[in-house]
C-alpha cells in the first residue's frame, strides 16, 4: 500500500536527517536549521501514514478478552458487538476527517507556515492534507472491517509496553 | 450583580512570570474594579500547563473557543502574526522592556495590522507583554570583541539567529532554552544567546562565565487577547476594566522584568561570572554587520497592503523620543530602499 | 454537573468501554467528544478540541524518540546483541543455583540500555533463555517467570518509550527522565536477583534446575567480541544524553544508524528484513503516537471541564496526606494494570494527579518514575499482561500455558511491588543522579 511504504521511507529520512545534522553541526560547522521542523514535520507523516495500515492489520491498541469470550460463548453477539464498535471507530476517523479539512481549506488558502522566516520554514497545508485523507482511509479499513471481520484474531500489543 | 465566567489558558506553567503575574496582579486588579460599581464579577477558571492548550496552542485554543482569554506566545506564530515581529527585527535599540513593551503596544494600538492579524485568528488584542529586558552573549571563553564570535558556533532560537548571519564563519545553532546549559558545557557551541534572568534560572555561569554586554534589545513575546464571539457578548463596563487593566499588565510585568534583570545580573557575578562591556565601536559593528532584517520585515507587510514601513518609522521615533538612541537607524534605510 | 462528575463519569464510560473491547485511543476520543458537547452544549466546541488535539500531539520534537529508540531496539535484536550479553552473563553465573536466572535479568538489563521497549526484551529473550533453563530442568514457571519480570526493565532503564509519554503529559525533560529511570531500574534488576537467590535457597523446588559443566567455555577475546558492540551503543545512546553532547532524539537517530552499522557488519540483515523492520517501527509509532494523540484529547477536555482546578480546591480543604494520595495511586494504577497496557495507563492516570502532586511541592521527575514503575506492574497481571502474551505466543510450547506464565511471574510482581514502595518512600533513589 502506497500510504504505508511511503510512511515507513520516512522512518528512514528521520534516521538520516537527524545524523546528518549532527555530523554537519559537530564536524562541519555548518548545522541545518530546519532539522526541528523537519523531524516534526516526518513525526506526523509517520504516524497518519501508518495509523490505516494499523488498522487494516487489526493491530490497533485495544483490550480484547471480553469480545474473544463472546465470541465463543455468544457468536452472534460478538459479532454483534465487535461490528458496532468498528462502526463507532469509522464514526470517530469520520468526526477527524470532518474536522481537519477546514484546516486544511484555510492552510491552502494562507499559505500559512511553521518556523522561523530567514531560518527555515515549511508549508502547514500538506500537514493537513495527510492526516485529512489518512482519516479518511481508516474510516474505510473500519467500516472493511465490518464486512470482512478477520484480522481481529491477533494479540494486539502495539502500545508498546 | 451578574456573574460571568471567564476561562483563560495559557500552556505555561503557573509560575511563570507572566502566568503569576497574571494571577497576582491582572485578576485581583479586574475584581477590583469591578466591585467598585458591584454590577458584574468574574468566574475565574485559569487553566494553565498543558491542561488544556500547549504553549504554542494558545493561539488556536482562542481562536476556537477553548479558552475565552489567553496569553499567546507570539514568536511561535511569525506566520500568522508578521507584525508581532516588530522588535525582535529592530535589535541594538533598547535594552528596556517598560519602553520596547509600551512602543509595541501603542503601534498595535494606532495602526491596524496587529489588530487585524489576531481579529483573522478570531479574537481581540488586548495589549503586548515584555518578558525579557535584552539578550546578551554567554561564552566559555573571554570575549571582548566582535570578532572572538567570528567563526565560532552560537547558540540562539527563532529570530536572534539571524543577527549573526554578517559575521564571518559564526554559525547559529537552534537550541531550546533548557539545552543551553548542556550545549555551552560540552562544547558543541562556544556562546549562547540568552537574557540574564534565564542565564541564572538555568545556572549559565557554571559552564559560561563571561557575558558580553552586546545588549542587543528587548523583545516583545507575549499578547493578552479575548476569543472574539465571548468579547462580543461582554457587557461594555466589562471590556473597559478589562482593556485597562492589561495595560497595567503590560507596564507591572516589564518592570518586573527588569528588576529582575538587575538581580540576575548581580546573580551572575555571584557565581563566579565576569560581565564585560562591549564597546560602542564593536555594537556598531556588529549591527552594521547584520542584513536589514527590519526593512525585510516592513517590505513584507507592505507587500501584503499593511503599513509596514510606517509602522517601523514610528516605532523607532517612540523609542528615540523615549531616549534610546539606536545603533543603526532600521527605519532610515527601510524608507530608502 | 460539576467537573467533578464529569471527570468521574467519563473514567467510568471510558473503562467500560475499553472492557467492552473498543479500541482505546477510539474511547478515549469518543467519551471526550461527548463530554464536551453535553457540557458547554456545543458541537463547535467538541470539534475544535478535535482539532487542537490532533494537530498539536503528532507535532512534537521530542516524540521522534518513539519510532528511533523503538527501531534501535528491533535492529539490535535483529543483529543479535541480546544474545550476546545474555551468552556471556550466563557463563559468569554459570555455577550459581538459579544463576542462569539471574543472568537473564542481568542480560535484560543491559539490553534495555539499548531498546525502548519490554515487548522487545520479552521476546528475545523467551527465545533464549527459556529452552535453555528447561534444558537445565528449571521448573517451567519458574522459567516463564523470570523472563517476565525482567523484560520489564526495558521499559524502566532508559530509553523507554512510556518515559518519553510521561514526560509529554507532565511537560518534563525527556533526558532528565532518562537519567531518573536509571537508579530505579538498576535497584529492580538487584532486586530480582536477590528474589532468585532468595528462592533458590529457600524454595529449591519451585525453582528447580540442575548445574550443566558447560564445556567448551568462551575465551576473553570471544566475550570481548559479544560485549563491546552493545556496550559502544550504551555510551553513544546514554552517554550522549548525559553529557549533553546529543539531545534525546539525536541519540536515538545515532543509535539507530549505529544498529544498522552493526547488524550490516555482522550480516544479520538484508533489505527485505531491514524494510519489514521500518515497518514494525512505523507500526508501533503510529499505534503509540494515535494513543496519545486520543489521551490528550482526554486530558484536555477534563481541563476545560475545570476537574484539575476541582482537585486543588478539594486538595487545599481537606488537606489529603501524602500516604492517601500515593495509596489511592499505587491501587488505582494495579486496578487499571490488570485490563490497561501501560501507555494507556499512564496517559489516563496521570493527569488527574498531576495537580495534586504538582501542588504538594513534589518532584514531577520522582512522580514519573513512581508512575511508570506502578504501572509497568500491569504488564505482569492477568487478565491482560502484555509481557505475559508475548512470552507465551513467542514459546509456542503446549506444556507451558498462559495460566504457567501468569503464576510464574507473581513473584516478581510482587518484587516490583516492594521496590515501588521503596521508590516512593525515597525519592533520592530517583532524584540523586540529576543533582
Ligand atoms: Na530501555
Ligand atoms: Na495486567
Amino acid at each position: 500500500m502506497a500510504a504505508n511504504a511511503s510512511g515507513t521511507l520516512v522512518v528512514v529520512v528521520l534516521i538520516a536527517v537527524v545524523n546528518y545534522d549532527i555530523i554537519a553541526r559537530g564536524i562541519f560547522n555548518k548545522p541545518f536549521h530546519g532539522a526541528v521542523e523537519v523531524v516534526q514535520f516526518s513525526m506526523v507523516l509517520i504516524v497518519f501514514l501508518q495509523l490505516p495500515d494499523v488498522i487494516r492489520v487489526g493491530r490497533l491498541t485495544r483490550s480484547d478478552g471480553f469480545l474473544t469470550v463472546m465470541r465463543h460463548r455468544r457468536p452472534a453477539a460478538g459479532r454483534w458487538m465487535a461490528n458496532g464498535i468498528d462502526a463507532m471507530s469509522a464514526l470517530f476517523m469520520v468526526l477527524v476527517a470532518v474536522a481537519i479539512w477546514p484546516e486544511f481549506l484555510e492552510m491552502w488558502d494562507t499559505k500559512d507556515y511553521f518556523g522561523v522566516p530567514g531560518v527555515f520554514t515549511a508549508p502547514w497545508w500538506p500537514v493537513k492534507l495527510v492526516i485529512f485523507l489518512s482519516a479518511c482511509l481508516c474510516t474505510v479499513h473500519f467500516i472493511l472491517h465490518i464486512f470482512t471481520r478477520t484480522g481481529d484474531d491477533i494479540p494486539h500489543q502495539e502500545s508498546g509496553s | 450583580t451578574e456573574t460571568i465566567k471567564a476561562v483563560v489558558i495559557d500552556g505555561y506553567p503557573a509560575r511563570a512570570l507572566w502566568v503569576k503575574e497574571f494571577t497576582e496582579f491582572f485578576i485581583p486588579e479586574v475584581d477590583r474594579r469591578l466591585a467598585e460599581t458591584g454590577n458584574y464579577k468574574m468566574d475565574w477558571q485559569e487553566s494553565y500547563g498543558g491542561t488544556i492548550v500547549k504553549p504554542k496552542g494558545v493561539l488556536e485554543g482562542i481562536k476556537l473557543g477553548l479558552g475565552d482569554i489567553g496569553i499567546v506566545t507570539t514568536i511561535f506564530h511569525s506566520s500568522k502574526l508578521p507584525s508581532q515581529a516588530l522588535s525582535a527585527v529592530t535589535p541594538f535599540v533598547a535594552a528596556d522592556a517598560r519602553a520596547v513593551a509600551k512602543a509595541v503596544d501603542e503601534i498595535a494600538k494606532e495602526y491596524p495590522a496587529m489588530q487585524a492579524e489576531f481579529d483573522a485568528q478570531n479574537q481581540v488584542y488586548l495589549a503586548t507583554g515584555v518578558v525579557l529586558d535584552t539578550y546578551q552573549v554567554f561564552s566559555r571563553e573571554p570575549v571582548n570583541s566582535l570578532s572572538d564570535l567570528e567563526g565560532s558556533k552560537v547558540a540562539g532560537a527563532g529570530m536572534n539567529l539571524r543577527y549573526l548571519e554578517g559575521i564571518d564563519g559564526a554559525a547559529g545553532v537552534r537550541g531550546g532554552l533548557t539545552d543551553f546549559y548542556n550545549m555551552v558545557q560540552t562544547g558543541l557551541v562556544d556562546h549562547a544567546m540568552l537574557w540574564p534572568e534565564a542565564a541564572s534560572t538555568f545556572k549559565i555561569a557554571e559552564v559560561a562565565p563571561y557575558m558580553l554586554k552586546a545588549d542587543l534589545g528587548a523583545v516583545n513575546s507575549k499578547t493578552i487577547t479575548v476569543n472574539k464571539d465571548y468579547w462580543e457578548k461582554l457587557p461594555d463596563e466589562v471590556k473597559q476594566v478589562l482593556q485597562d487593566v492589561a495595560v497595567e499588565y503590560r507596564d507591572h510585568v516589564a518592570g518586573i522584568a527588569m528588576d529582575r534583570a538587575q538581580a540576575s545580573r548581580d546573580a551572575y557575578v555571584a557565581a563566579g561570572g565576569t560581565i564585560v562591556e562591549m564597546s560602542p565601536e564593536e555594537r556598531k559593528a556588529w549591527a552594521m554587520s547584520m542584513p536589514n532584517i527590519a526593512a525585510e520585515w516592513a517590505k513584507g507587510l507592505d507587500d501584503a497592503g499593511q503599513p509596514g514601513t510606517e509602522m517601523l518609522q514610528a516605532y523607532m521615533a517612540k523609542l528615540k523620543d523615549a531616549g534610546f538612541e539606536p545603533v543603526r537607524d532600521w527605519a532610515a534605510e527601510a524608507a530608502t530602499n | 454537573m460539576t467537573p467533578l462528575d464529569i471527570g468521574l463519569v467519563s473514567i467510568v464510560a471510558i473503562i467500560v468501554m475499553i472492557y467492552l473491547g473498543v479500541y482505546i485511543p477510539i474511547a478515549l476520543g469518543m467519551v471526550s467528544f461527548v463530554a464536551i458537547w453535553a457540557m458547554r452544549g456545543n458541537l463547535d466546541l467538541s470539534f475544535a478540541l478535535l482539532k487542537i488535539a490532533i494537530g498539536d500531539s503528532a507535532m512534537e520534537y521530542t516524540f521522534a524518540t518513539i519510532p528511533l529508540f523503538t527501531f534501535m531496539g528491533l535492529i539490535v535484536s535483529k543483529a543479535g546483541l541480546g544474545a550476546d550479553i545474555y551468552a556471556v552473563m550466563n557463563q559468569g553465573c554459570r555455577r550459581i543455583t538459579g544463576g542462569i536466572g539471574m543472568a537473564t535479568v542481568g542480560a535484560n538489563a543491559v539490553f534495555a540500555a539499548v531498546t525502548g521497549s519490554s515487548i522487545a526484551s520479552a521476546s528475545v529473550f523467551s527465545k533464549m533463555s527459556v529452552p535453555e533453563m528447561l534444558r537445565q530442568e528449571y521448573n517451567p514457571r519458574f522459567a516463564v517467570g523470570v523472563v517476565a519480570g525482567s523484560s520489564v526493565l526495558g521499559m524502566i532503564i532508559p530509553p523507554s518509550a512510556m518515559l518519553i509519554i510521561y514526560s509529554f503529559v507532565a511537560e518534563q525533560s525527556v533526558g532528565e527522565m532518562f537519567l531518573a529511570g536509571v537508579v530505579p531500574g538498576i535497584l529492580l534488576a538487584i532486586a530480582y536477583v536477590a528474589a532468585i537467590w532468595f528462592m533458590g535457597r529457600f524454595m529449591p523446588r519451585a525453582v528447580g534446575g540442575r548445574i550443566l559443566e558447560q564445556d567448551d567455555l568462551m575465551g576473553w577475546g570471544e566475550i570481548a567480541a559479544k560485549t563491546l558492540p552493545i556496550i559502544g551503543l550504551i555510551v553513544v545512546v546514554l552517554g550522549g544524553i548525559y553529557t549533553g553532547w546529543t539531545t534525546p532524539v539525536e541519540a536515538g537517530a545515532a543509535g539507530s544508524l549505529l544498529g544498522i552499522l552493526i547488524a550490516a557488519v555482522r550480516r544479520r540483515i538484508n533489505l527485505r528484513s531491514f524494510w519489514e523492520t521500518v515497518i514494525e517501527t512505523g507500526h508501533i509509532t503510529a499505534a503509540i503516537l494515535f494513543l496519545i494523540t486520543a489521551a490528550s484529547m482526554y486530558a484536555r477536555m477534563l481541563g476545560i471541564a475545570g476537574l484539575p482546578n476541582e482537585l486543588q480546591t478539594i486538595l487545599a480543604t481537606h488537606e489529603f496526606s501524602f500516604f492517601w494520595i500515593m495509596a489511592l495511586l499505587v491501587v488505582l494504577m494495579l486496578f487499571l494494570g490488570t485490563i490497561l497496557d501501560t501507555a494507556s495507563i499512564i496517559l489516563i492516570v496521570v493527569p488527574l494527579f498531576l495537580p495534586l502532586i504538582d501542588a504538594m511541592g513534589l518532584s514531577l521527575v520522582w512522580f514519573g518514575i513512581v508512575a511508570v514503575v506502578a504501572a509497568e506492574i500491569g504488564l505482569l497481571t492477568p487478565p491482560l499482561g502484555l509481557s505475559c502474551f508475548v512470552i507465551k505466543a513467542t514459546l509456542d510450547d503446549d506444556r507451558i500455558a498462559l495460566k504457567d506464565v501468569f503464576l510464574g511471574a507473581l513473584p516478581f510482581a510482587f518484587v516490583m511491588l516492594l521496590v515501588l514502595i521503596l521508590l516512593i518512600r525515597f525519592p533520592a533513589l530517583s532524584l540523586a543522579i540529576l543533582n
